[in-house]
Formats: C-alpha cells, structure tokens, sequence
C-alpha cells in the first residue's frame, strides 16, 4: 500500500489538533488507540517507542506535584494534612502522558517518511522554496551537528577533563568550550553553503525539476475521507 | 604483559553488512613503534577508535595496560593514549592557539611557569609560536593540524596514536614531525602511526602492521606474534 505524504500529513495535523483540544482521560485514551493502529498500519517501527520509558516516571513525578499543590479531587494518598496523591492530580498526569504519547506516534508516522518526498509535499502545498530548502538543510544537518558535539565530547575526556567531576565553578567554562566551537562550525558550514549553492545555480531559474514525484491516488481519497470521518465521529460522540 | 592487547576482535557499524574490523588479534607492548597501513577504509580508524574506548566491539576483548577497556573511562583512556584524529579540526575547542596547548595542562594540574614552557617548547619547534594568539578555526589545515599534534604531544602520553598526521602539512615539518616522534619515541613512548605516506613511513620504520578490508594480514618488525 502507497500512501502519498499529504495524506500522512493530514493525519498527523488532525492528531495533532486532537491531542491538543482534549483534556479527559478516556476521549484521549481513544485518541491514543487509533493513534496506535495509524502507526502499525504505516508499518512504523514500534521499537522506538521503547526509548520513551524513561518518560513515565516524568509523569509519575507530574501526578504528585500537580496532587500536592492543586489539592483537587478525592485524595488516594494523604500524609497528614498534606495529599500526595488525589484522584485529579492522577487523572491529569494520565492526560498528559496520553497526550505525549499521541504526540510522539505522529511524530514517528513523519519521522518514518522519506525526507525528499516530505520537501516534496511541502513545495506542493504551495510553500516557498526557500522555507521549504531551509527545512531541508536543517534535518540534513542534525546527525552532523550531533556527530560533531559528540566529537568535541570526546576530544575534551580525551585531553584529561571528566565531564561528570568537572567542579561547579567550572562547568560552564566547560560547556562554552563544547558548544562554542560547534556554533563557530554551523556558522563555518552556513557560509560555505551559501557560496556552494549560489555556484551551483540555486534559484537560478524560478522553477525546479524533481527526480521524485508524488501523486495522490484512490487510496488516499479513501484514507482522508476516512479519517475525516472517524474525527468527526469521534468529536460528536465526546460533545453528547 | 603487553600493554595494549586486542582478542578476536570485531566492529561492524550500525547498519552496515561488511565488518569494518574482523577478528583482530594484535599485542602491543609499551614502547613499541608502529606503522598501520591499509587502503581507504581498510578499518585503521575504526581500529584506532576501538583501542582509544570510542567505539565498543561487538566481539572480542581490548585489554589496557593490564585492565579490560571497558573499566576505563574516556578520561582514563586519555590519560595513558594521546590521540590526534583523521580530521583535527574536530579536536579544536579553544579560543586561542595557545590555550588550545595549555588546555590539557592546565587539567592536569600544571604549574604556569610549565605549561607555559611546554606550549613554547612545542609551537616553537614547529615555528607556530607567532600564532599563539589566533584563534584555533582560523588556522589553515596544515596549522590546524600541527596545533592538535602539538596539544597532544605537550601532555606526554605513554603510548601516541597519530591518524594520518602528516596528510596536510608541509616537507619541512613533515621532517621535523618525524624527528620529535622519534625522539620521544628513544624517551620511551609507544607510538602508532596510521598513514599513506611511503616517504615519512620509510624514514619512520618501526613495525609494519598492514590491514586489508578490516583485517591484519601482515604483521612485521620488531616483535613478532
Ligand atoms: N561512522 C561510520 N558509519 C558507518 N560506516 C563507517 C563509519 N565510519 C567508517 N565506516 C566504514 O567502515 C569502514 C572502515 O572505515 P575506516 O574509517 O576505519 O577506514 P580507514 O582505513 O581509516 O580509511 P582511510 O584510509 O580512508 O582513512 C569503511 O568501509 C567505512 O565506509
Ligand atoms: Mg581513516
């Protein structure tokens, strides 16, 4: 099954928007599970997701402080006169953790994307070049930037500095020493970028040509179709 | 004991079929000279990041100075190995050339008065002391090159790793560059030397250790396994 970029597109943008406008456990519950199939069907790598563990005990963290300051809710957990746990503050900390993860699926349906075909569907959404190009420039460079502060990491271990007993005087010296020559080097690849671009005819002319094309086809009516009406399905049966 | 001592080992990089290493079993000892050569991406870097802690075999067994790697840290690691990378301008942090030198020292503990000396002694023995107050990324390649050389060299290391050090640096100090290794090398530092350089390696010797597609298949010089 092809599936055009745009239609993966609207389907993030509408999970998205849901993930945003809801705040009771159960609606975005229901979110999360459809969330969950959209992903398998876009045959999404589901082992990332285990990279998010850790978040749990972020949200865990967030039940009790929103529990002890709030003070909302039956309490299920009291020290005293101080409420550890209420039913508000788990009922929120639920929320938000359903809201990260839908979030998080969405982002992995893009993620999972080839990126040329992305930039593709961005310039066919009618977005300037140039925005579209900058986008471009900046997912390319991610894994350069985060190879080269690795390297800048390691050279600093290496010349005889632990990171992890660097005294508190000195940390930030440290961390200038790590970024600064990383931002001088983005700078450094801006320019040349630009001097490489213009002598190789970047908006030389108004129009470009793509090696790739994209096409939406039956299926993708089908799909949006679809996904529009189970939003639509789902934003009424939450208002009755 | 040999002082670094490499088991079977083995490195793919992730999302790769072929082995950038495979099955390698090496000893060196303390104070040994060594050439590694080998054509583009034979695995001498990868080698090289292995030995140094950068990368983690997924087989096989590096042992250090008596300890497994793995119970070093990278400080430790840098400690007893220098390192000067494929491409040194990754290993330029500093605002000035000088502090680019004195950075190591200071981390050790050094007086003023010694790493003042130290940084002397080496950018001078390049002719690159002029330069002491520029900064480290404006330099030119060949600069570049001589100043993480110089910070390396400048807080002594037991054993030295040099990848491709002489890649773009002139005839002159390419002369001098064999002269200071060779130096230090009679004060008793171990030495490796990955390089293409048939003229530098000729004038260099040491043991020839010569890799093909991630493996050692000539092994020859001093200390014979
Ligand atoms: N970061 C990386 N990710 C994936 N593969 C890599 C990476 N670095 C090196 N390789 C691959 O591993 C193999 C060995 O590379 P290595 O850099 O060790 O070669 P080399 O002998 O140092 O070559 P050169 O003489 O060009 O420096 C090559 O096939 C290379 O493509
Ligand atoms: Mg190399």
């Amino acid at each position: 099954m092809r599936v055009d970029i745009r239609t993966k597109l609207l389907i993030v943008a509408i999970f998205s928007v849901l993930a945003l406008a809801y705040q009771d456990p159960r609606t975005l519950g229901i979110i999360l599970l459809l969330n969950l199939l959209t992903v398998i069907l876009f045959r999404v790598p589901l082992h990332i997701f285990r990279g998010f563990k850790g978040f749990i005990y972020m949200y865990a963290a967030l039940m009790v402080i929103q529990s002890f300051f709030v003070r909302d809710g039956e309490p299920l957990l009291q020290l005293g006169s101080i409420y550890l746990l209420t039913t508000d503050g788990v009922l929120y900390g639920i929320s938000i953790m359903l809201r990260f993860f839908i979030l998080v699926g969405s982002g992995l349906i893009i993620l999972n994307c080839n990126t040329s075909e992305l930039i593709l569907a961005l310039v066919k959404l009618r977005i300037p070049y140039e925005i579209v190009f900058m986008i471009q420039v900046g997912i390319r460079f991610i894994p350069v930037f985060m190879g080269e502060l690795q390297n800048i990491f390691h050279g600093i271990q290496l010349r005889g500095v632990d990171l992890r007993r660097v005294y508190k005087r000195k940390v930030l010296k440290v961390y200038v020493s790590i970024f600064s020559p990383v931002i001088y080097s983005v700078l450094q690849k801006a320019e040349k970028l630009s001097i490489l671009l213009e002598l190789r005819g970047f908006r030389k002319s108004p129009t470009r040509t793509y090696y790739r094309d994209i096409s939406l086809g039956k299926i993708d009516y089908v799909i949006m179709t679809l996904s529009l009406i189970i939003t639509a399905v789902l934003v009424y049966a939450v208002r009755h | 004991m040999a002082f670094i001592s490499l088991q079977e080992v083995s490195y793919t990089y992730n999302g790769r079929k072929e082995a950038a290493v495979k099955n390698i079993t090496l000893n060196i000892e303390e104070g040994e000279k060594i050439a590694l050569t080998g054509l583009n991406g034979s695995g001498k870097s990868t080698l090289a990041k292995l030995i140094l802690g950068l990368l983690k075999p997924q087989a096989g067994n590096i042992v250090l100075d008596g300890l497994p790697l793995g119970k070093y840290s990278l400080v430790k690691i840098g400690e007893k190995i220098g390192y000067v990378v494929q491409n040194p301008s990754q290993m330029l942090f500093n605002t000035s050339v000088f502090n680019e030198i004195a950075f190591g020292l200071k981390w050790k503990g050094k007086g003023k008065d010694e790493v003042f000396h130290l940084c002397k002694k080496y950018l001078e023995f390049f002719e690159l002391w002029h330069l002491r107050d520029e900064l480290p990324f404006n330099l030119s390649e060949g600069q570049k090159q001589l100043v993480v050389i110089c910070a390396v060299l400048a807080l002594q290391p037991r054993f030295l790793i040099l990848d491709e050090p002489t890649k773009s640096i002139d005839t002159f100090r390419k002369k001098r560059l064999k002269d200071i290794l060779q130096e230090i090398w009679r004060l008793g530092t171990g030495i490796m030397v990955i390089s293409h350089d048939k003229e530098f390696l000729t004038a260099y010797g040491g043991r020839r250790i010569h890799m093909v597609k991630g493996e050692v298949v000539e092994d020859a010089g001093r200390y014979q396994n």
